[in-house]
Parts: structure tokens; C-alpha cells; sequence
């Protein structure tokens, strides 16, 4: 198992491996598509070992996997090969167009490979100072994705997404401190007792009021990772600026793990404060993420912003998800965590296959995409009513369990707030997509058929991957990834 | 876990470094020139190196007297001189460091975060007589004196520099409780840190091409 989980977290440095020596775009992107596809191979097979069974354990508590772990790290490996194949065609049509150089491909694929593999990283280790590490180290690597084209805007984005994201998670390393002072009473001797599993198998010795500032410090620095607002202002300038499967990375994978990181503090707060307290912390800044997003969706612009900010909304409904507790919140969490990576590196495959074609990235100059461009209209249309909650794709079972988890604490007020603004989404989204899709194609694009035709089958396979998987879940969740979930959420207890 | 007690020698010496970090702190916040900012900064890591070297010989810890080595040859010469030659002399930064508020404005709201530091941290967090119940309350002023930094001052520069004053705050909150942190996790903070600067640093002369003088005030293409 120890190989396994060493394995997810190397084979995504198969790109930049590739990259290092020489590679064109299209050579290291298929050694990337084939590094994550190992990753999520192996993610798959860990889960299968540990769903049931005592977590994997290693290294003085460095290395720490359960059910949990192997959740997000099957979300995020899965997350790294969409993306990857979907780099394989965006960055080489790049690349054969003269808007990024050779140098520059190169320098995407070794970031990205390593950014990756940081994330999986992250998501296997017990230590929380070595989850700070690895996150900042994370955040570094996806800072030159984000400014990867140079121009003013994408450095703007860059400089302000890791300045940002810094001080956010240097506040969580702050909190991991206060966590481990509410720990003193413990007289912990060795780096085993400063790890999660220990503090949590010990949580009632924790001072409470230091715990107290720790959770809510972790919250605010990780959570400057998730976008909670009103900490999210570099996610839409980030998602808007970076090529499109680096926001696919951004907003599927990146957001996941600060997510991972609440979840692990939430729990250690859950067993010793109770529910009150995390409670009230997640549904303040969850409802916040919620309305924010919702309310600058209103806006037409830039369709990655539009997107961004849908990211921005659905963090929110994970925070809220956790903030109702229960099994049924939980698991409805952690099944919108899954859902809502699938949707979103769609649709910003989809989104980057548009810009490609019609050169920009506002949505007012896009139009007739079905008439144009069938299958990239088609998925953009299915993806973003997917990630909408319509049914038959999977993030309508996760609201609907969310909704249902909200109901089952009582107050039907959170719930119905929550209704509401999912009703406000709803239409200040497909307002501005199913402008995109329909109609007929603007006269002066020249021909956005033929543009990208080299690459059409490359491009359609993740999105059509996405797709299928989407949809699967929404009609069907397998007996095994339904186990994984019971038990990932019992650790959250 | 081992304590320090606040009335050992090592504890007062701590007790007195935190003091003197929080001072530079606010020095760097109030100083109106580029030189000066840097210069403090650069004082305050040496200050921080000193009291890691306290508690390493407190505790006889190998991997402290290390990072106490680190932290004043990187933080303490390194960067500081890098800042100077390269960003300010090479890139022909302003001498005068910006800030979007008044200097006594800024200085009001330090002295209103120090003294919310302590009612955070003061009551009953930590065990009583121990260097950690001093030093922690210090250490989390000078984090939000350099958030604070970050937010006041418009240069991208002395943003960064208000990062760093950040990471010392928290290096100092950490050195206090030695087996806090074990050396893996500390070495990869500082590992951390610099990749930090150097990436930063790349962004900051990009920036500083494209826009000839890179102010964070001139960043505000992006919007909403």
C-alpha cells in the first residue's frame, strides 16, 4: 500500500519529466495524459484496499491514508487526467499557433505535472504542518501556470493569486500552531502525537479555546484556497487569466484540497466543540460564498469569470453541506466535491476549446456554438445545466441530499436560503451560456470550424469522459464509491 | 512537549526578542523609505535568528541551531540585500515606499491590532509561567503588522517583504514550543519561503517591464 500511495503521488511528474527534456507540447502532454491515468490507476486501487480496512499509516505519522484521503485523491488524480489530455490539445494549438512558445509549453507542463503531484501529495500525509507545506508548495507551482502567458493581465492575476493565497495559507500554518498549543496538556513527545489521527483519537484533552481560534484560523487560511468569500478574490482573475486546463486544475482540483484541509480540522473541532461552534463558522462563510458567487454570475463578461464565480458558489454549498453535518451532510459534501470537479473541468475544457476557436474569452462575442462547433456546444450546453443541478447529472443528487441534510437539522430557514439562491444561479448562469450556444455564429470569426480541426478528437475525449461520468453518477452511484463515502464520512464523525 | 518557563534566562532572552521583533514590525510599517523598510526587515530576521539560537541552546537541538543559521543567512542577509540590489537598484524601484493610508493612520491600526493580538491570545490559551504564554501574543501582533503591511503599502515590493514579516511571525511563534514542529516540516517551510520569494520575484520584474514602475496600484485591470 506505502508503494501505492508513493506511486499516485510520482507519476504525475511524468510530464515534467517529459518536459525537462525537450518535449514538444504534444509529446509531454501525452506523457502527462499517461502519468495521470497511473495516478488515478493506483488512487483507485488504494481506495479499493483501504475502503474497510485500518488506514495506511508510515513514516511517524508522515504518511496517513483513509477512506478520506482516497476519496479526494481519486477526485483529483481523475480531475489531473481531464486536464491533462485536455492540455495535450489546447497547449499544442497554442504552441502550433505562435501564442506561446516552445519554452513556455515546456514550462506549463513541468508546473503542471508538479503541481499535481503536490495536491495528491498533500492528500496522503497525517502531518498538518507537512499538509501546510505541501499546499503552499502547491499554490507556487500553479502561480506560474496562472502567468504563464505573460501578458499584464495574466501577471496581474499571478501576483495577486500568490500573494493572496500566501498570507491565506500562512494564516492556516498560524492555526495548525494554535492547534498544536491547545495540544499541550497532551505532552506529546515524538512528531507522531502532532498528527491528525493522534489529536483526533485524543481530541478531548485539547484546550478548547485555543481549538477554537485554530479551526477558525484554518477555515480563513485554507478556506483563501476553497474562494470561500470573502476571501475569493483572486479566484476569478486566476480561473480568467490561466489557460483553460490549468483553470480546470484550478477550479476541480486546487479547491478540493484547501476543502480537504477544513475537513480535517473540522473533525478534530467536531469531537472536542461540538457541533455548535464549526457549525456556525461554515454556514457564515458558506451562505456568504453562496451569495457572492450567485450575484456576480448576474454579470455577462468574460465566460471563465462566469465560471470562476460558479466555483466560487459551489465551494459555498460544500461549506454549507459540512455545516449541516449529519451522515446525510457529509456525504452530501463530499458526493458535491466529486460532482462539481467533473462538471467544472468540463466545462473549462469545453470553455478553452471556445476561446481557441473564436479567439477570446467574452461571452457577449461567442454565439451559434451548436451550429458551429456541435460537440464543444453540445458539452458546454449539457456541462453547465450539469453543474447547475438539473437532473439527470450527478450534482442534482448531491443538492437534493444537501437540501434534505439542511431539513433534517430542523430550521427549515438555511435550507430554503439555500433554495433560493440556487434559484438566482440557476438563472444568472444559463442566462449568459445558453446565449453562447444558441443562434447563429458571428460572421466575422474566420471559420472557428476549421481552426482547430487537427485537434478535434484529442479534445472531445475528456470532455466527453466528463460527460459520461457525470451522468453516470447521477443515475447511479457504484456500491463501492457509495461505501467510501459512508466511511469517509463517519471519519468526519 | 518541553516548556521553556518565562523566568529562565532562555525565556526572558525569548521574552525580549519577541519585543524587539514586534518593534522592527512596527518600524517597517512607519518607514517611509524603500532603504529603511528593507533594513528592518532585514534587522528583524536577525532578531529572529537570535532567538531561535536561544531556544536551540536551550533545548540542545541540533536542527534549531540550524534553522537559527538559516534564518540569518537567507532572511537576514540574503533577502534583504537582494531586494536592494536587485529589485531597487536593477529595476529602479522609487525610493519612496507608498502607502494608500496616512502613516499615523497605519500606525493606529497596529496599535489597535497589537492590542487585539493580546485579547485573542491572552486568557487562558496557553499553560501559565511558560516563555510560549509571552512570546505567542507578540508573535501574532507581528503577524497582523505585516498583513497590515501587505494591505497598506501599494508597492508589489513591499508587499512582499509584509509576507515575510508574516512567516517571522509565525517562525517565532513556532521556535517557542520546540518539538512543535519537527525539522522535515520547518526545513520545508523555509523551502517554502524562498521558492516564494523567488517566484514573486519573477512576477514582480514581469510586472515591472510591463508597467515600468510595478505598484500594486497600477494592478487594476481585473476587476469583479
Amino acid at each position: 500500500m506505502t508503494a501505492l500511495a508513493i506511486a499516485i503521488a510520482l507519476a504525475p511528474l511524468a510530464g515534467p519529466a517529459a518536459a525537462l527534456a525537450g518535449a514538444r507540447a504534444r509529446a509531454a502532454g501525452a506523457a502527462q495524459a499517461v502519468g495521470a491515468a497511473a495516478a488515478l490507476g493506483c488512487a483507485i486501487a488504494l481506495l479499493v484496499l483501504l475502503n474497510g480496512h485500518p488506514p495506511l499509516r508510515g513514516w511517524d505519522g508522515f504518511l496517513y491514508a483513509d477512506p478520506l484521503s482516497g476519496f479526494f485523491l481519486l477526485t483529483v488524480s481523475g480531475v489531473t487526467l481531464l486536464a491533462a489530455l485536455g492540455s495535450v490539445s489546447y497547449i499544442a494549438a497554442q504552441e502550433d499557433g505562435g501564442e506561446l512558445t516552445s519554452f513556455q509549453a515546456r514550462v506549463y507542463f513541468g508546473f503542471f505535472g508538479l503541481f499535481a503531484a503536490l495536491m495528491l501529495a498533500s492528500l496522503e500525509t497525517g502531518n498538518l504542518g507537512l499538509l501546510f507545506v505541501l499546499v503552499e508548495a502547491s499554490t507556487l507551482a500553479s502561480a506560474a501556470l496562472v502567468g504563464l502567458e505573460g501578458r499584464a493581465r495574466s501577471l496581474e492575476a499571478a501576483w495577486k493569486y500568490v500573494i493572496i493565497s500566501s498570507l491565506g495559507v500562512t494564516i492556516a500554518l498560524a492555526g495548525t500552531l494554535f492547534l498544536f498549543y491547545s495540544a499541550s496538556a497532551l505532552h506529546p513527545g515524538s512528531n507522531l502525537a502532532l498528527t491528525w489521527p493522534y489529536l483526533l483519537a485524543h481530541a478531548q484533552a485539547l484546550a478548547p479555546q485555543s481549538l477554537r481560534l485554530a479551526f477558525l484560523l484554518a477555515v480563513v487560511g485554507y478556506g483563501t484556497k476553497v474562494g470561500l468569500a470573502p476571501m475569493h478574490t483572486w479566484l476569478p482573475d486566476a480561473h480568467a487569466e490561466a489557460p483553460s486546463p490549468a483553470s480546470a486544475m484550478l477550479s476541480a482540483a486546487l479547491l478540493n484540497t484547501g476543502m480537504y484541509a477544513i475537513i480535517r480540522f473540522l473533525a478534530i473541532a467536531h469531537a472536542r466543540l461540538g457541533g455548535t461552534y464549526p457549525r456556525a463558522v461554515l454556514l457564515s462563510f458558506g451562505f456568504a460564498s453562496i451569495v457572492i458567487g450567485a450575484l456576480f454570475m448576474v454579470r455577462k463578461g468574460n465566460f471563465k469569470r462566469l465560471f470562476a464565480y460558479s466555483s466560487v458558489e459551489h465551494m459555498g454549498i460544500i461549506a454549507v453541506a459540512l455545516g449541516f453535518g449529519g451522515t446525510l451532510g457529509l456525504y452530501g459534501a463530499l458526493l458535491q466535491v466529486l460532482n462539481h470537479a467533473l462538471a467544472k473541468a468540463v466545462l473549462f475544457l469545453a470553455g478553452g476549446d471556445v476561446s481557441l476557436r473564436f479567439k477570446t474569452r467574452e461571452a457577449t462575442s461567442v454565439s451559434g456554438l451548436l451550429a458551429a462547433v456541435p460537440l464543444t456546444g453540445g458539452a458546454l450546453l449539457l456541462a453547465s445545466f450539469a453543474v447547475l443541478g438539473s437532473p439527470p447529472f450527478g450534482v442534482f443528487l448531491s443538492e437534493l441530499t444537501i437540501v434534505r441534510a439542511g431539513f433534517a437539522r430542523g430550521s427549515p430557514a438555511f435550507p430554503l436560503l439555500l433554495l433560493a439562491l440556487l434559484g438566482l444561479a440557476f438563472f444568472a448562469f444559463a442566462r449568459t451560456t445558453t446565449a453562447m450556444v444558441t443562434g447563429a455564429p458571428p460572421s466575422t470569426t474566420a471559420d472557428p470550424a476549421i481552426t482547430a480541426r487537427n485537434h478535434a478528437v484529442i479534445t472531445a475525449i475528456p470532455i466527453v469522459l466528463g460527460l459520461a461520468a457525470l451522468l453516470v453518477l447521477g443515475l447511479w452511484i457504484p456500491a463501492g464509491l457509495d461505501s467510501v463515502l459512508r466511511h469517509s464520512a463517519a471519519v468526519i464523525g | 512537549m518541553q516548556y521553556l518557563s518565562a523566568s529562565s534566562t532562555a525565556g526572558i532572552l525569548l521574552d525580549l526578542a519577541g519585543a524587539a521583533i514586534l518593534l522592527l514590525a512596527f518600524a517597517c510599517l512607519a518607514s517611509k523609505l524603500f532603504n529603511r523598510y528593507v533594513v528592518y526587515y532585514g534587522a528583524q530576521s536577525v532578531v529572529l535568528a537570535f532567538a531561535a539560537g536561544t531556544s536551540a541552546a536551550a533545548f540542545h537541538s541540533v536542527e534549531l541551531w540550524i534553522l537559527a543559521a538559516l534564518t540569518l543567512v537567507i532572511k537576514g542577509v540574503a533577502i534583504p540585500v537582494a531586494a536592494r540590489r536587485v529589485l531597487i537598484a536593477r529595476l529602479a524601484v522609487k525610493r519612496d515606499a507608498a502607502m494608500s493610508t496616512g502613516l499615523s493612520t497605519s500606525l493606529l491600526a497596529g496599535g489597535a491590532l497589537t492590542a487585539f493580538a493580546y485579547l485573542v491570545t491572552r486568557p487562558a490559551l496557553l499553560p501559565h509561567g511558560t516563555a510560549a504564554a509571552a512570546v505567542v501574543p507578540l508573535s501574532t501582533a507581528v503577524i497582523l503588522l505585516g498583513a497590515l503591511a501587505m494591505v497598506v503599502r501599494r508597492h508589489t515590493v513591499a508587499q512582499l517583504i509584509g509576507w515575510l514579516i508574516v512567516e517571522n511571525g509565525v517562525f517565532l511563534g513556532a521556535i517557542t514550543l520546540v518539538a512543535t514542529f519537527p525539522f522535515i516540516v520547518e526545513a520545508g517551510i523555509f523551502l517554502d519561503i524562498v521558492a516564494g520569494v523567488l517566484i514573486m520575484v519573477v512576477f514582480v520584474s514581469g510586472i515591472t517591464r510591463q508597467l515600468a514602475e510595478a505598484s500594486a496600484a497600477e494592478l487594476r485591470e481585473l476587476r469583479g
